[in-house]
């Protein structure tokens, strides 16, 4: 009999990136009947003493599972993965050359996202608007356009719909999470990037991905931050 | 036998002092590659843009990682990829057991973190000349809030290691971090004896002596760091 996530518990936002990457995991492995605690950023719900009682850092994802505590969302669908690894599909392929494509580009999804949040959004979403440095948000665009680039040739690459080709894996359940939010923002990958928006339609309509769409992406239009990034 | 082959047909350009690289390097000697083929390149001289490198790594970035027709370029890719493909061989670096594996994994990730607050957003700021010392202070009392962090999880895991008795991919992937930072001029000690210790006993571990950054031996590092704890 197939386990389940019952005794699974997730703390988690909505439109954060690394706990996105989690339900889909969760979701992909036949998992999501984890129990899921949705926090307010803005009433800084990561902060409460239920939280910092399991992840000291106070951030989301905080991931029980049983007893065990997984905090690191990368931590936690390698964990998921390995341990879950015979039910739904194999997320890592065993297949060496695939094995190893699939960890880089997971592992590559750090620079992506420094890159499209922390050297751009993030300046958008936290300061205002006569605290931005103009030239350094020309160039911060400039360097995800660049980024964005390597991606889209990885698809070419890879020859498939996904970033392994054929199949749905580990590498896009860390990748299409930070997509989704860019193209929240503004950011319109076709006609520059067609591959990345094949990539974009096809993902978003995974059903482990639509199951687990931030609540409030649906409630309202995003802002128009990268609508010039292209 | 099987993988001292295998370990003949890798290849590691690497450069002397990189955390990714040293990480990679520990990884290989504890699963008994030892003997793979390695390009040691030159950070003063950009030889990270080399065309050699650039063909195998578009990022331009050490380390880069080839085996046989296999290339994997992020040096955390490269040691799930390495520990995986040979899960048997040498010292196993992530347990099977559940509640270790848990652990072990959730330190490997937090090591990023770290060296974001101690490198990226610190140490590399130095290396570049870009200094404001004032700027300077409050991450580096986030370094130190960060270390207070690591000294309780070696504190509650009551060994040698980060995760108990067992040394694992979470010191692999901590470590070399740890002693770029120490190289940097932080001084563990006595603000925290449990990291002290660590740094110490992982220092003297074959895997870490034999991949010690060449050029950090008989040279003085910097003082950049000696007022962080």
């Amino acid at each position: 009999m197939a386990d389940t996530g019952k005794d699974m518990l997730l703390y988690w936002g909505s439109g954060s990136s690394p706990c996105w990457r989690v339900m889909i995991v969760l979701e992909e492995k036949g998992l999501s009947d984890c129990e899921k605690k949705l926090i307010s950023f803005s009433d800084k719900g990561h902060k409460s003493d239920e939280i910092l009682k399991l992840n000291p850092r106070g951030q989301v994802p905080t991931f029980k599972c049983g007893d065990l505590i997984i905090n690191e969302s990368f931590a936690a669908c390698l964990y998921l993965e390995d341990t879950y690894k015979s039910q739904g599909p194999p997320l890592i392929p065993s297949e060496p050359a695939r094995k190893a494509n699939v960890l880089q580009r997971m592992f590559e999804v750090p620079s992506f996202t420094k890159k499209a949040m922390e050297d751009l959004l993030y300046l958008y979403m936290f300061k205002k608007p006569e605290e931005l440095d103009q030239e350094k948000m020309k160039k911060g665009k400039a360097a995800l356009k660049e980024e964005l680039a390597m991606w889209e040739g990885y698809l070419v690459k890879a020859g498939g719909t996904y970033l392994d080709g054929g199949g749905f894996t580990m590498a896009d359940a860390f990748f299409f999470p930070t997509l989704a939010f860019l193209v929240r923002n503004g950011l319109k990958l076709g006609p520059t990037f067609p591959k990345l928006a094949a990539y974009y339609d096809a993902v978003s309509k995974r059903p482990s991905v639509q199951k687990s769409w931030p609540p409030h992406f649906k409630e309202s239009e995003g802002k128009q931050h990268l609508a010039d990034v292209l | 036998m099987a993988f001292a082959t295998a370990g003949r047909s890798m290849k590691l350009y690497w450069g002397s002092g990189s955390a990714p690289c040293w990480r990679v390097m520990a990884v290989l000697e504890e699963k008994g590659l030892g003997k793979y083929d390695s390009k040691l390149i030159s950070f003063d001289k950009n030889e990270t843009k080399s065309e050699e490198i650039m063909k195998l790594n578009p990022r331009g970035e050490v380390p880069t990682f080839v085996i046989g027709e296999i290339v994997i370029n992020e040096s955390l890719a490269t040691c799930l990829y390495l520990e995986d493909t040979y899960k048997s061989s040498g010292v196993q670096l992530i347990p099977s057991d559940c509640p270790k594996k848990a652990q072990v994994l959730q330190r490997t990730f937090e090591a990023p973190g770290f060296m974001k607050k101690g490198l990226e957003d610190l140490g590399y700021l130095y290396m570049e000349g870009d200094v404001n010392e004032e700027e300077m202070k409050e991450k580096k009392a986030s370094l130190k809030a960060e270390l207070a962090l690591w000294e309780g999880y070696l504190k509650a895991a009551g060994g040698d290691y980060l995760t108990g008795q067992d040394f694992t991919m979470a010191d692999c992937i901590f470590f070399p971090v740890l002693a770029v930072m120490v190289r940097l001029g932080l001084a563990l000690r006595p603000t925290f004896p449990e990291l002290g210790k660590y740094y110490e006993t992982v220092s003297k571990r074959p895997s870490i002596m034999k991949t010690w950054p060449p050029h950090w031996k008989g040279t003085e590092g910097k003082k950049w760091l000696n007022n962080v704890c």
